[in-house]
């Protein structure tokens, strides 16, 4: 007698459609990411001009990088310049980030015209916003030094100095405008940079306009109840539950602020001028891999970023057990 | 049946529609109705505006006259040829021929991304080549004694002066360096104050140390050892005497008048007076190319046709130091290079003779006149209708002139000249930027860097 399992239907296992939908991403990924990721490592040891195959030159390419950061040139201006436009981006896009969501959150007539006026500036396209600010920028006939000369402050020359604000000299040039020795021309090119990126603060914003309206009505009902006014239930509902998605603006404001290329090549015409005050890291690491055709040094380069950029963030997300605070169940 | 019906429709619509394209595209391609069947030769270029419409009658012309080749041009405008240039090349299908204008020439033939003139034209050819170019415009393309690079067009930099302003205030047209400090001085004091509304007499650009760096008598190059010498002498005298101009005005004055420069209208040039009031532009003197005679031309006729006096206006080569270069100068030009794997060599050698006017003077001299550009040989210069344009455009022969100087120097053609050129450029801007420095030190160290990336090793 045969067993009851001769008697089973076949069942053919159709094959999962999902790695087939999946297949266009999955190419597309190891293709234009993963090996390009992976190869530039080997081209990080290499002489490497893009038309040749690549030549093994050992360490080469990261002793020259250790060398510039030693003499300070080269890839340590890149450094020092990106680390000056992150330090100063990063925080203040977040906080007027936070200040206009809180503002635009206010029950006010008008809420959606306001909010998708603050919004504009993030979908301009880039090129078209630095050739704007290129002329809102101009020290002689832009309209900034003409409003900055209404309320009374001396014109700057943005995009046509060096050095920045935030340094000695601009210290040395605000106490010299104390004592009354010199005009009170502090922005740099760098400082002009980062106006456009606060300018363009809108995404940021609306991620906490969103997660503010994910803030449970109970608190704020507990904090009134407890007798909180504005600012406290600000300092201890608002920003706590606002506190993962500052974090999350500024790990993403870091990655983006070392990715800022478009717009620095813009403002100083493809060169890093005025005086190298506008090479930022990626500026370095095209004109070295395009123009000097040096795609090993830029290899090496990248590599040494992206390990900084790992640093900082795991850095970031040590000290957020501190500051950072999850609902309990979300 | 019934449910198919539009669906079997909507699919022979798409046929006929489909197959009606592909008659219409052969018909409208003569190459496919086997009409032309000349080998076509594939020409990347970066004009655009006005200087296209050059081209491309340039490129009808030579199709005209055309029994054997084609010349299909494609034009790409901006900073990514040179990026989708690699990408061709590497992908095994780049163009016949691309023209350029920036310092790529030393850098591309030593990584074998070009093909010396001598390896797809013949040794007669090669030489009479040689022997038509002005010596600027051999240098451009010449590599290690080799051309690798035809150059189609010169750019020559002079002083234009605005000579009423000069006659206003009694002063010379500048002959050496002496005359054009008092210039800058007498039309604008350094120690006046009210910067906005003043003319300035000349202000030094910071990119132009690569032309007062050969008038002072220096180089950038060892051009025996091919090491990079910034910290040369003549360099670093020339450095300092622009820095004097930002000592004398200030950095941020001089930096926020320039870039008043840029947001003129359209870019006009700032010799011109801005209003039909005005006699003077923003500078009295001022360095620039050959393209803008035409602007100054436009302008006179303008003020003629609107029965308005206008200024009059002279143009001088560049004002040297005791012991300096006389007609000296930067020179850079565009030039054809041929890449590496391209499939039509012979046709790319008969466009660019066709083009520099090898043969045929006359066309070359019909182009040059039509673009405003300066030809590469004094036989296409001597050509009648080139000397009618001259007559018409004393200006424009003092570039010519200039064009044929000894003294007129490209960026050296060198592995790394872009790297060369951006250092320089560097240097000279922080220099500028930042008056309290040391120049010599600035360029010392800007040497120093050129030598630790390798240049000049790797020439070797």
């Amino acid at each position: 007698m045969a067993s009851n399992s001769q008697f089973r239907p076949t069942v053919r296992r159709r094959p999962s459609p999902g790695p087939l939908f999946a297949s266009p991403w999955i190419i597309g990924f190891v293709l234009l990411v993963a090996w390009p990721f992976a190869a530039s490592i080997y081209w990080s040891f290499c002489q490497f001009d893009l038309i040749n195959p690549p030549q093994w030159i050992g360490t080469d390419n990261y002793e020259r990088l250790a060398g510039e950061l030693r003499d300070g040139t080269g890839f340590a201006v890149a450094l020092r310049n990106t680390a000056y436009y992150a330090l100063l981006s990063v925080p203040l896009s977040v906080i007027v980030g936070l200040v206009l969501a809180i503002m635009l959150s206010w029950p006010i007539r008008g809420q959606a015209f306001y909010r998708t006026v603050f919004y504009l500036p993030a979908v301009i396209p880039v090129v078209a916003a630095s050739i704007l600010w290129l002329w809102l920028l101009d020290p002689a006939d832009g309209m900034v030094n003409f409003l900055l000369g209404w309320l009374g402050i001396a014109d700057q020359n943005w995009l046509t100095q060096a050095r920045p604000a935030v340094s000695a000299d601009g210290v040395a040039t605000f106490t010299g405008w104390l004592a009354g020795k010199n005009e009170l021309t502090l922005m740099g090119a760098m400082d002009a940079l980062v106006l456009m990126s606060v300018w363009t603060v809108g995404n940021s914003m609306i991620i906490f306009l969103a997660a503010m309206g994910d803030v449970p009505k109970s608190l704020y009902e507990a904090a009134t109840i407890d007798g909180a006014g504005w600012w406290s239930k600000f300092r201890h509902v608002t920003l706590p539950m606002l506190s993962p998605v500052i974090l999350f603006n500024l790990v993403m404001g870091l990655i983006r602020t070392v990715q800022t290329f478009a717009s620095v090549y813009i403002l100083s015409e493809g060169t890093g001028q005025p005086g190298q005050s506008l090479l930022v890291f990626s500026l370095h690491l095209f004109l070295s891999a395009f123009s000097d055709l040096e795609m090993g040094y830029a290899s090496a380069m990248a590599w040494i970023v992206f390990v900084l950029l790992v640093v900082c963030t795991l850095l970031l997300f040590r000290t957020s057990r501190y500051w950072v605070f999850y609902r309990a169940g979300a | 049946m019934k449910r198919n019906l539009p669906r079997l429709l909507a699919i022979t619509a798409l046929a006929v529609v489909l197959a009606a394209s592909g008659i219409l595209a052969r018909a409208l391609n003569p190459r496919a109705t086997g009409l032309d069947d000349r080998s076509e030769v594939v020409f990347w270029h970066f004009w655009g505006g006005d200087d296209r419409d050059v081209v491309d009658e340039v490129v009808r012309r030579y199709n005209e006259s055309q029994a054997r080749y084609r010349v299909r041009a494609i034009a790409m405008p901006g900073n990514n040829l040179q990026a989708k240039l690699f990408l061709s090349i590497a992908g095994g299908d780049p163009p016949d021929l691309v023209n350029q204008d920036d310092p790529i020439v030393g850098d591309w033939a030593a990584r074998g991304i070009i093909l010396p003139l001598d390896e797809i034209a013949t040794r007669d050819e090669t030489d009479a080549i040689n022997e038509f170019l002005f010596p600027a415009a051999r240098k451009l393309g010449t590599c290690d004694g080799r051309l690798f690079a035809l150059c189609n067009g010169l750019d020559v930099r002079a002083l234009y002066f605005n000579q009423s302003i000069l006659d206003q205030h009694g002063l010379p047209v500048p002959q050496t360096i002496d005359d054009l400090d008092r210039i800058a001085r007498t039309i604008a004091p350094p120690d006046s104050t009210d910067f906005r509304s003043r003319n300035f007499g000349y202000l030094p650009d910071s990119r132009r140390l690569w032309a007062w760096g050969y008038v002072f008598g220096g180089d950038f190059v060892d051009p025996s050892s091919g090491t990079p010498t910034l910290d040369n002498p003549g360099v670093i005298r020339a450095a300092q005497w622009m820095q004097a101009y930002s000592k004398s005005y200030g950095a941020d004055t001089i930096n926020r008048f320039r870039a008043g420069d840029q947001s003129l209208p359209g870019k006009s040039f700032p010799l011109l007076p801005l209003t039909n009031e005005e006699q003077a532009g923003r500078y009295a003197v001022i360095m620039d190319g050959q393209w803008r005679v035409r602007d100054i031309r436009a302008f006179l006729d303008r003020r003629q046709s609107q029965s308005l006096a206008a200024p009059e206006f002279g143009l001088c080569p560049l004002p040297v130091p005791p012991d300096g270069r006389r007609d000296a100068g930067w020179v850079n030009g565009n030039f054809f290079v041929v890449p590496r794997g391209a499939k039509n060599t012979r046709g790319a050698v008969e466009f660019m003779k066709f083009w520099i006017g090898l043969k045929n003077p006359g066309q070359a001299a019909r182009t040059c006149v039509t673009g405003g550009w300066i030809p590469v040989s004094p036989s296409v210069v001597e050509h009648r209708d080139f000397q009618a344009f001259l007559e018409r455009e004393p200006l424009f022969a003092e570039f010519v002139r200039l064009a044929a100087s000894p003294n007129q120097f490209p960026i050296p053609v060198v592995t790394g000249a872009p790297l060369l050129k951006r250092t320089v450029e560097q240097a000279a801007s922080e220099i500028m930027s930042h008056p309290e420095t040391d120049a010599a030190e600035v360029l010392d160290q800007a040497n120093r860097r050129m030598i630790r990336s390798g240049f000049g090793a790797r020439h070797e």
